[in-house]
């Protein structure tokens, strides 16, 4: 059985998010003039030339950033529960936090260390 | 306000149908970017089934970790490989089709089974309302340790996951007569300053 209040305007704002694409497109295909030459499929019309595909290898610093990235968004959906309910906790539950922290610290400093946040 | 049994109802199906959809695409498509970001709209739809469920929490989580997080690295480490080659059909190919096909058919009736004869135990009454309010009491009472160490986890994943990813330990030999172009990465394993300086 569904209890949570609230989420009928979350209903609303998702079709009408939903509607907005599918109006755009269909009202510019409906409005446009027919035809065009071989400049319309190009990336940018009357824009710069694209070179090359569009599909190329990344750089593997990208993926380091997106490792980094991925463990502070645990850290940080661990930390939220916490926050909402630190008026219910304790001292010890603050320092239990803070523990948590120090800990992903040293993940944090490591790496720092061995230059992981770096770009050059 | 509560949405209405009938909105509940039409939610659940087109989320569903929208999850079936898109893991039949991960699976079945050729093109392998194409199956990551379809697995970015199973997430979602899995998403919206957890809101279903009255599970709001878990729901953010899974939108921010999943999709936010897991399928941009999924994405990134396709982008990284993404190296157009003209594989040979391999002979005797329907060998392998049906043993797949078997393997998955037995974890699908393994599952089913389960799910079966698994006594759910649902609630009469309805939830708690804050749910983050009640996960953050229980991560500091009774679910302390398991909390604690999902710190040292994420710091042992991140650990690995640089070590992996600067690559220090592959030696730097070549074999005579064998042509390193087709293993060799775009990038090297850049040189630190620390190091230089160490050094």
């Amino acid at each position: 059985m569904f209890t949570l209040s609230g989420y009928e305007y979350f209903l609303g704002f998702l079709l009408l998010a939903g509607a907005v694409p599918l109006l755009a497109l269909t009202a510019s295909k409906l409005l446009r003039s027919p035809g065009g030459g071989p400049e319309r499929r190009t990336t940018y019309e009357s824009g710069m030339e694209p070179i090359g595909g569009a599909w190329i290898q990344f750089n593997i610093r990208y993926y380091m950033f997106a490792l980094v990235f991925v463990v502070f968004d645990v850290e940080t959906v661990f930390l939220y529960p916490w926050a909402v309910a630190f008026n219910q906790l304790g001292l010890l539950a603050f320092i239990e936090a803070l523990i948590f922290i120090a800990i992903l610290t040293v993940a944090l400093v490591y790496a720092w260390r061995k230059g992981a946040l770096e770009w050059s | 306000m509560n949405l209405s049994e009938g909105v509940q109802i039409v939610s659940f199906v087109v989320l569903a149908a929208l999850t079936l959809c898109a893991a039949l695409g991960v699976v079945l498509l050729e093109e392998i970017v194409y199956s990551a970001f379809l697995l970015g709209a199973v997430f979602i739809g899995i998403s919206g089934l957890f809101i279903l469920l009255n599970a709001d929490f878990v729901a953010a989580a899974q939108i921010l970790i999943y999709v936010g997080a897991v399928n941009v690295l999924i994405l990134f480490a396709i982008m990284l490989v993404n190296k157009r080659e003209p594989f040979a059909p391999s002979r005797n190919l329907w060998i392998r089709r049906s043993a797949t096909a078997v393997v998955c058919l037995g974890i699908f009736a393994l599952l089913g089974t389960m799910v079966i004869a698994t006594p759910w135990a649902i609630a009469p009454s309805p939830g708690p309302v804050d749910t983050v309010l009640k996960i953050g009491i229980h991560f500091f009472s009774d679910y302390l340790l398991p909390f604690e160490l999902a710190s040292v986890l994420l710091l042992m994943a991140m650990v690995g996951a640089i070590i992996l990813a600067r690559r220090d330990f592959i030696p730097e030999v070549t074999i005579p007569g064998a042509t390193s172009e087709p293993l060799a990465l775009p990038e090297r394993p850049r040189e630190l300053p620390s190091e230089r300086v160490g050094s």
